[in-house]
């Protein structure tokens, strides 16, 4: 009789047991088999952080390596609205922090939205305060900012970087695949109390910085053609300027100034006229310079020598029924002293002697009406017209600067190419590109693109450039001690209202190069609308001497006096 | 026999748990270096940009000219002088250092 009560309580405890069996199964099988794919994810998510690196951009510095442009991490500061109770006081807390007002950001945390960037790279000490405030629903990451330590200098040739470090303008632009650091994305391993445990793949976790350059742009001598542009810009109240300093024997460029200024740490209010590079952007009618290349193709193809006599018409002549005029009378006189003089009617007949297709080739050959491919975005061909396209007054008009369009690069490559004995070299300005261990990647080598004139020529045109600067046009460009050559401009420009040469607005302007009998500067001085005085000889020649001689000075060049005290000294 | 083999048994326990352990500890130790080294780097880039903001030729001319009263050289206040074996910062030009060699004032042949 005891038998089956007891059995039946057997049966009740055993159906307990698979029930409850039965439950756990259940919930086995839901949370590993039905919901293992959320519950994976969910664990991820609070076990593992994904995190977004981007190296760091690479240092730009000058030829001596003194930094112009580098990175350096700074805090951005971001908020979770959704998680905000009250993004007003949040607001008003962060305002005087961040400096923005207080409704504009709580116009942000009122967002629906789970993350918002309220002020990105800001200064180090913003973030430290934004710490000790330590704000529910506000964080703070690092970013790298760009800096440009020397503010506006060589602001046009080092252009910019955006927000997210991608390159917008010059340098940064044209070396963008060099300059930005590699993105990576990186899976951490998170604690309990949401410590980094175990990274893996510790040492992949650094994304590899970006690839540093360095210029043939010396800092010092940039500084020397900027303040000096800069004097000159404002003492002619003039619209604007440039100076491109460059090393003719090997095209290096060493300074390229342009006036006015900006400063690449703060171009959110700028206009892209304010940052356009106008050594190259920038097209002008050159005026008498153009005259020394017209000048060397006439020696180099026999057309004149320097002792050719030339009558200049006593100061004018007509050409396809318009009249060519010389500032002064000029009558009889050899063709250096035409030059030295600036004879735009001796110019004329030099390019009527040459003919149209040997002075377009000549033109060609400097390098006007095409690019120089200096490393460097922006840059524009000029114009030069070919030869069916002239007009019955085109030769001779070309020949004395006017109907042809040059960029001041192309000018100062082409006076260089007779500094340089008539071989032409490729201006650049990055020397080398470095990877982030100092490895050498690239190596820019001076490059030849052509001989031009022969050594016999430039050698005729340096002595009749030097005349220029001791008995003509350019004296006030003079450097007391050295030798200078060179070409003084003053272009008309033309009014774009009524399409004819205006009679208020000119381009002044000088090129040459120092010490004539071995150059070291080949450097043109253009300023733009100077107000008053125009001619290149008055507002451009004097630049190119205080630039010239505080160069000379400081790249220990030795004065001709100082040679001959040299010597002095060693016969006693 | 059988209480060495249980004792090695529980050793080797010991040894695989210490090991995780010590694996652990490690990985927080690096972390809190490389956190170290990080702050270290930030702070050596602002200290790179503050030194070239301060060796700016502009701001360097600006206290040499306005604070300590310096001027720029005039002629015959500089003399170069260079030594045998001197390089100046440019590349060299080679027929001046023929020129001065042979005490010769012509001659520029670049080719």
């Amino acid at each position: 009789m005891t038998a089956g009560p007891s059995r039946g309580r057997r049966y009740v405890l055993l159906l307990l047991l698979l029930c409850g069996f039965s439950i756990i199964l259940f919930r086995l099988v839901t949370l590993q088999v039905l919901q293992a794919a959320e519950l994976t994810a969910k664990a991820d998510r609070q076990h593992q952080k994904t995190v977004s690196f981007e190296g760091a951009r690479g240092m730009v510095s000058d030829r001596h390596g003194k930094v112009l442009a580098m990175n350096v991490e700074v805090p951005s500061v971001f908020g979770v609205p959704t998680s905000l109770e009250s993004p007003s006081t949040v607001a008003r807390h962060l305002s005087p922090v961040l400096q923005i007002r207080s409704n504009e950001l709580e116009k942000k945390l009122r967002q629906d939205k789970s993350f918002v960037w309220l002020a990105r790279k800001i200064e180090p000490e913003q973030g430290r305060r934004l710490e000790q405030l330590s704000l529910d629903g506000i964080g703070v990451v690092m970013e790298g900012r760009r800096f440009y330590p020397k503010g506006p200098l060589l602001a046009h040739v080092l252009g910019f970087s955006g927000m997210d470090g991608q390159g917008l303008e010059g340098l940064e632009r044209r070396y963008d695949s060099h300059l930005h650091g590699e993105k990576r994305v990186t899976v951490l391993q998170r604690d309990a109390l949401g410590r980094t445990v175990f990274p893996k793949g510790l040492a992949e976790q650094a994304p590899t910085p970006g690839h540093a350059l360095t210029l043939t742009v010396d800092e010092v001598i940039q500084y020397i053609a900027e303040k000096e542009l800069e004097e000159a810009v404002t003492h002619a109240r003039a619209k604007s300027g440039t100076i491109i300093v460059m090393e003719p024997s090997s095209g290096a460029i060493l300074a390229m100034a342009v006036s006015p200024r900006f400063d690449p740490n703060v171009v959110a209010a700028l206009t892209p006229d304010r940052w356009r590079n106008r050594a190259l952007t920038d097209t002008y009618e050159p005026g008498s310079t153009m005259k020394a290349m017209v000048a060397a193709a006439a020696l180099e193809e026999k057309v004149m020598t320097p002792d050719s006599v030339v009558f200049g018409e006593n100061g004018q002549m007509v050409i396809a029924n318009t009249t060519i005029h010389d500032h002064d009378r000029l009558g009889w006189m050899t063709f250096s002293e035409a030059i030295q003089k600036s004879s735009n009617i001796v110019a004329a007949k030099t390019g009527m002697a040459l003919g149209e297709q040997k002075l377009y080739h000549y033109l060609q050959a400097f390098g006007f009406g095409q690019r120089t491919e200096i490393d460097l975005p922006g840059e524009v061909s000029g114009l030069l017209k070919t030869p069916k396209d002239w007009g019955r007054r085109s030769l001779a008009s070309i020949s004395m600067g006017q109907e042809i369009g040059v960029t001041p690069l192309q000018m100062v490559s082409a006076v260089a190419t007779l500094a340089n004995g008539g071989v032409m070299m490729k201006p650049y300005v990055v020397s080398e590109v470095r990877d982030q261990k100092g490895r050498l990647l690239k190596e820019v080598r001076s490059q030849v693109k052509r001989r031009i004139v022969s050594p016999d020529t430039a050698r005729t045109m340096t002595t009749i450039l030097e005349g220029v600067v001791t008995n003509g046009t350019g004296t006030k460009a003079a450097i007391p001690g050295f030798r200078v050559a060179g070409k003084t401009g003053t272009a008309q420009k033309i009014d774009p209202r009524t399409g004819t040469y205006s009679s208020t607005q000119f381009v002044g302007s000088f090129v040459g190069y120092v010490p004539a009998e071995s150059p070291r500067l080949a450097m043109i001085v253009i300023v733009d609308e100077p107000q008053g005085e125009a001619w290149g000889g008055v507002v451009a020649a004097p630049v190119f001497r205080r630039v010239g001689e505080q160069v000379l000075n400081y790249l220990g060049v030795s004065r001709d006096d100082t040679v001959k005290i040299a010597l002095a000294m060693k016969d006693h | 026999m059988k209480t060495v083999t249980i004792m090695a048994g529980v050793l080797l326990i010991f040894v695989f748990v210490w090991e995780r352990v010590d694996v652990v500890r490690l990985g927080y130790q690096i972390e809190r270096l490389k956190t170290q080294k990080i702050l270290l780097e930030r702070e050596r880039d602002q200290l790179q940009v503050k030194f070239s903001a301060l060796t700016a030729p502009e701001r360097i001319a600006k206290v040499a000219t306005e604070k300590l009263g310096l001027v720029p050289p005039q002629q015959g206040q500089v003399l170069m002088v260079h030594l045998p074996g001197e390089t100046p910062s440019l590349s060299p030009s080679p027929m001046e250092q023929v020129r001065l060699a042979k005490q010769e004032s012509t001659g520029r042949e670049r080719e």
